[in-house]
């Protein structure tokens, strides 16, 4: 009976969030219109999948980060300075992650080089990743990535859609002379890019992943680790001196950092300044990435466990994504 | 006249008749939208969140169909689970805010209606960040019933058993009534 009469006074308090006639919203006919012509012009840009999860804010965050990622490893889907940086770094699995903290002055300077359109190589995208691919159930996804298990997030119950990330491949032929003009253009080092380097094939491989999505927008992608094969005999460090440069490093502190990092293992990733934050996590006894969008809406985190990357994405603080990320099991 | 019903509505929209959707759209527009406002607070954010509401429904239906023919789906269960998910979204996410800009708020000066309104608006914060306290389910429960939903409706959408919902409702009420306190 208390019960009951506690219920119907907090009831008569939330009363108090109901909209009053000043907050009637648009009539319905103007807001089924605003959706019918946003409908429209997806389906007249001939929207795909992948288009649309671009258009979602919180995928586009997701997207965001997975690309910051991605930027550092592979080739496809980027100018060519981007693709010359990714050479640098994308040479190893990933066992651990270190973020660095750049500025737009720097972004933008990596911008107007990539617009120079000087050509690390010659790349050739043998299949284009990216393509999603909705499945039924977390077993069917295993079965079409080759994944050995799909993991899921105990705290957040059944994912509302599950999609394979169709995975790709591609090479480049490194063109020195290309790479050493791209590191010069965003001020750093040219001599750093070993001229041996010139006429050497780097693969790359983009294993399909798991993607899955539930309604609040949060999403956890997993997928194998990129593997990159690279010229034997190469030494890391140089390189990874020259991208330390490129992402606005002076030249001591460049060369000091690249000495302690482990190139063959570490994955760098780049993280402009006034878009996010980020600190060191631990998930599940792995080590991982916490990042915060700077306006407090988006947030995510990564980690790699066994051999597959997590990255897990949505509009809850990173407190919050991290509690999530621990129950992946 | 016998209203169709939202799966044979669904299901004639999936066959290509639009007229279909926009029945569902003026269905379920004013819940909808009432139950994101009472969670965003704004009319602008309400307004667009409720959009995206109907965008995803359009998405789930139509591009990716999830909504299988051959089976009955409870849309209104799936159309306020989404809203009330991404409604508590805002909120969280404006919890941080609120904790910055406690200290901004002006001191209600001049005539008294302006005073009860600096009042009234002052309450419904502290309703909204009580509320942002609690887990997804229990402001879910909260809100639904406070809006007239019966309990097989909300169990529905929370996913619960119908027997449980008074249960839940009444521990939902006690969160609250604590998470309040504190904020007052």
């Amino acid at each position: 009976m208390k019960e009951e009469r506690e219920l119907q006074d907090v009831l008569v308090q939330l009363s108090s969030l109901a909209p009053g006639p000043a907050d009637a919203p648009k009539p319905a006919g103007q807001a089924l219109a605003v959706i019918k012509r946003q409908v429209k012009q997806e389906k007249r840009a001939g929207c795909q999948p992948w288009q649309r999860f671009w258009q979602n804010p919180n995928r586009r965050w997701a997207t965001a980060v997975l690309s910051l990622l991605i930027l550092f490893t592979v080739a496809f889907s980027f100018p060519a300075v981007r693709a010359a940086a990714s050479d640098f770094l994308g040479l190893f699995r990933v066992q651990k992650f270190a973020a660095i903290s750049v500025s737009s002055e720097q972004l933008a300077l990596l911008e107007r080089v990539a617009e120079e359109g000087v050509s690390p190589g010659e790349l050739t995208i043998v299949n284009a990743p990216g393509a999603l691919i909705p499945v039924n159930s977390l077993a069917a996804a295993a079965r079409e990535t080759g994944l050995e298990q799909v993991l899921s997030p105990a705290a957040l119950g059944e994912p509302d859609e599950i999609d394979v990330v169709e995975g790709g491949d591609g090479r480049l032929i490194i063109d020195a002379a290309g790479a050493r003009r791209i590191i010069e253009l965003a001020g750093a080092d040219p001599t750093l890019f070993p001229e041996k380097l010139d006429g050497k094939r780097v693969e790359v491989v983009i294993f399909s992943g798991v993607q899955q999505s539930w309604d609040d927008g949060t999403v956890l992608l997993q997928t194998t680790m990129p593997l990159v094969e690279y010229p034997g005999n190469l030494d890391p460090v140089p390189l990874g001196e020259a991208m330390l440069q490129m992402l606005g490093m002076n030249r001591n502190e460049a060369a000091r950092l690249a000495r302690t990092i482990d190139w063959t293992s570490t994955l760098l990733l780049p993280i402009p300044r006034n878009v996010a934050t980020f600190n060191e996590i631990t998930i599940n006894g792995s080590s991982g990435l916490a990042l915060a969008s700077l306006d407090g809406q988006y947030g995510a985190v990564m980690w790699q466990q066994n051999d597959v990357l997590y990255l897990l994405t949505g509009s809850g603080d990173t407190v919050e994504l991290q509690r999530i990320a621990n129950s992946v099991r | 006249m016998t209203a169709l019903s939202d799966n044979a509505l669904l299901e004639q929209a999936r066959l290509g008749d639009d007229a279909s959707f926009d029945t569902l759209f003026y269905r379920h527009y004013d819940r909808v939208y009432g139950l994101l406002f009472r969670l965003a607070g704004s009319r602008a954010e309400a307004e667009d969140l409720t959009q995206e509401v109907f965008l995803k429904l359009h998405q789930h239906a139509f591009t990716h169909k999830r909504f299988s023919p051959q089976r009955e789906h409870n849309l209104s269960a799936w159309l306020y689970r989404v809203a009330t998910n991404m409604g508590y979204n805002a909120i969280r996410s404006r919890q941080r805010r609120w904790q910055r800009n406690t200290m901004l708020v002006p001191d209600p000066q001049g005539s008294p209606a302006a005073e009860v309104e600096a009042e009234r608006r002052e309450t419904e914060t502290a309703v909204r960040q009580a509320l942002a306290q609690l887990p997804k389910r229990q402001v879910q429960l909260l809100l639904m019933r406070q809006m007239g939903f019966s309990y097989a409706e909300c169990a529905a959408v929370c996913g619960v058993a119908p027997g449980s919902v008074g249960t839940l409702l009444a521990r939902a009420a006690k969160a609250f009534r604590k998470a309040y306190k504190e904020k007052t």
